[in-house]
């Protein structure tokens, strides 16, 4: 009984161990980063403070900061809609990477720009969603057709994606802006004004964009249709037996299509969030750790979108912390990379013990 | 093409090659035991950067390649603790591995090297074959190889021995396909396995030193740039035999080796689609291009008892 209502009351599962276990290893692996930085003979106040300054020491970067946890929100939730299916999408890295390049092509050249109601950018966000929900369908039918593992074939598009991107910013018949002379760079033009995604507040100073509201839409639809609905119902059932599911009239090639693509498309969203929101041309390597990022968040939440955000947003500011601290106390960002990977050893070795757990 | 250009081809597809060849044996041998090692690419990383920081410290390549094996032993055994012991989600725990040590060897590489980036770092030395050297065009572009290379290429002739002819070899393949029964006649599925995933650090460690101090002589942040999950594909390309695996890494070195060969023939090719290239090819493979998959039964699940 009791173990009933600690999974399912509210407050029971916001002081479950594995919450409380979370919160050991993000501590611990933080105290073993503090160590590293005081080994590297940085001053450790210093680069506290530089971190904290990268994080809320500004609006600027607080909204930055934000943004970045908006992208890893976004993977994140996806993971864990397809994990819910026993499904391991590892390449948010290639959705992201896709969905800005389609962003990027139809904010550009899809003549979008003098079109009303929002059209400029919600069409661009849309081609990103589909671009990326097409690279996560690719790993679905892969996998229906061949029964080829996911985590592979999603880690093999990631890279494909990556170099796609390399492709399309150094080819001027893709996206390369015009040559006029050899120091043109190789990234795109920037998009038109029209196209970029709309401030909240107006003003460039706070660059809080539209996503925000957009994404916790998505995470509450998505909690709610994993939750209450059927499909969330037939998606677990998959993921528990696929025989059985099958047995019971729910298509294993269906659920496992929409799962992915929907971990895809969200990754593209991501992707076009970051091009329309925030960069606003596209660039070789934009989507550079995002996606691993994402996918800790989503990996860590174990199964609880309220956990991707917390993940999220945790990670979020990690990263324009980090890369302050490395602007001003000269701490390499590769720091944060050892934190995550902490982190998540750390998690996996303890599902051991929670799963031990009596009751 | 002529004679000239096709030996080139093949000496660096060879060369190309090689890392991938060492990870990916060392990856079938865990496999083949139901460990779906995911950390090939951070125990290559491993490698790499150990046997490059041992080889610029002590301006002996040979310490550090030492080095590079001993320093891949922690990261084995995370790995073997993780999936055996403690039975963790082998997937998540291979990619967490992988995160840390790209930060790890990262935040190293700045501490030790950063400002000194760019040294040439002293490497193994080349060797060729008595006789087969002095084959006229092939000898020098095709033969003489970083001694490494052969050395790798005998390590993975008697991993294929030990596999098919001895008992522990068998009861590698059993702990894989029936963990159970390897549990009901006496051997220890969980010290199997561990020696498995040891031996996959080991490999993976000679690898990516292949990669830098074999190859190019250097360190670069992230240098394996995804080699590890290109031998974990050459493992599913090749069905879990040594063969097939051996035969899908020399076709990705191929792939890899053509970025380099296309240019100097004229052929214009865009460079971004060939650098794809091997993954592309990966991609098909293991999306049924090498036809239905015959994974060990008991792959990625750890053993209760």
């Amino acid at each position: 009984m009791s173990d009933i209502r600690s999974r399912y009351s509210p407050l029971g599962r916001a002081l479950s161990p594995s919450l409380l276990i979370s919160m050991a290893a993000v501590l611990a692996a933080a105290l073993i980063g503090l160590g590293l930085i005081f080994l590297m003979q940085v001053s450790v106040p210093d680069a506290i403070a530089a971190f904290i300054d990268g994080t809320i020491g500004s609006p600027y970067s607080l909204a930055a900061s934000i943004n970045r946890s908006i992208a890893f929100a976004l993977v994140g939730i996806g993971f864990v809609f397809a994990n819910r299916a026993n499904l391991v999408n590892v390449g948010g890295e290639g959705q992201i990477a896709v969905g800005g390049i389609a962003a990027t092509a139809v904010a550009l050249y899809g003549g979008v720009e003098n079109l009303p109601l929002g059209l400029p950018y919600l069409l661009p966000l849309l081609a990103a969603v589909l671009a990326g929900a097409f690279w996560g369908a690719i790993a679905a039918a892969l996998k229906i057709k061949a029964g080829t593992n996911e985590v592979i074939s999603t880690l093999l598009l990631s890279f494909i994606a990556v170099w796609l991107l390399y492709w399309t910013v150094q080819s001027e018949h893709l996206l390369r802006k015009p040559m006029t002379n050899s120091a043109t760079l190789p990234e795109s033009l920037e998009i038109p004004d029209a196209t970029k995604l709309p401030l909240l507040t107006g003003d460039y100073s706070f660059p809080l964009h539209i996503g925000l509201p957009i994404t916790i839409v998505i995470a509450i639809v998505l909690g709610v249709v994993l939750a209450r609905t059927l499909f969330g119902l037939q998606l677990r059932a998959v993921g528990l037996n696929p025989a059985a599911a099958s047995r019971a009239g729910i298509s294993y090639a269906r659920t496992v299509l929409i799962s992915l693509a929907v971990a895809g498309a969200l990754g593209g969203l991501a992707g076009g969030f970051m091009l329309l929101g925030e960069q606003y041309v596209l660039k070789d390597g934009f989507s550079s750790g995002y996606g691993f990022d994402g996918l800790v968040a989503g990996l860590l939440a174990r199964g609880s979108i309220v956990g991707v955000i917390a993940a999220a947003l945790l990670f979020g500011f990690l990263r324009s912390g980090g890369i302050n601290m490395e602007m001003v106390a000269e701490v390499p960002t590769a720091l944060v990379m050892v934190i995550q990977g902490l982190i998540v050893i750390m998690l996996a070795g303890a599902a051991y013990f929670l799963e031990r757990r009596p009751g | 093409m002529t004679w000239e250009v096709l030996a080139v081809f093949l000496g660096s597809s060879l060369r190309l090659a090689t890392p991938l060849l060492l990870a990916g044996v060392g990856e079938l041998v865990s496999e083949r035991a139901g460990v779906l090692n995911m950390s090939v690419e951070g125990m290559m990383l491993t490698g790499a950067f150990a046997a490059a920081i041992g080889s610029w410290a002590t301006g002996q390549p040979l310490i550090g390649l030492g080095i590079g094996i001993i320093a891949v032993i922690p990261v084995a055994l995370i790995q073997a603790v993780l999936s055996n012991t403690l039975r963790a989600n082998q997937i998540v725990t291979g990619i967490g591995i992988n995160i840390l040590v790209l930060g790890a060897t990262t935040l190293g590489y700045r501490e030790l090297i950063g400002a000194r980036s760019r040294t040439e770092i002293p490497g193994l030395s080349m060797w060729s074959p008595p006789g087969l050297g002095r084959i006229p065009v092939f000898g020098d572009a095709l033969f003489e190889q970083v001694w490494l290379l052969y050395a790798g290429l005998a390590i993975i002739a008697i991993t294929a021995l030990v596999l098919r002819y001895t008992s522990f070899g068998i009861a590698i393949h059993a702990a894989g396909a029936e963990p159970r029964a390897v549990d009901k006649s006496g051997l220890s599925v969980s010290f199997i396995r561990y020696c498995c995933v040891l031996f996959t650090g080991f490999m993976s460690s000679l690898g990516g030193a292949f990669l830098s101090i074999g190859d190019i002589h250097t360190f670069t942040e992230g240098m394996t740039r995804g080699a590890g999950y290109l031998a974990i594909a050459s493992v599913i390309f090749g069905k879990w035999k040594i063969g097939g695996t051996i035969l899908a890494c020399l076709l990705f070195g191929a792939a890899t080796a053509l970025q380099f060969q296309l240019p100097t023939l004229g052929i214009d090719v865009p460079n971004a689609l060939l650098i794809m290239l091997p993954y592309l090819l990966a991609l098909l493979a293991v999306g049924g291009l090498a036809g239905r998959q015959t994974a060990p039964r008991a792959l990625g699940e750890p053993f209760r008892r």
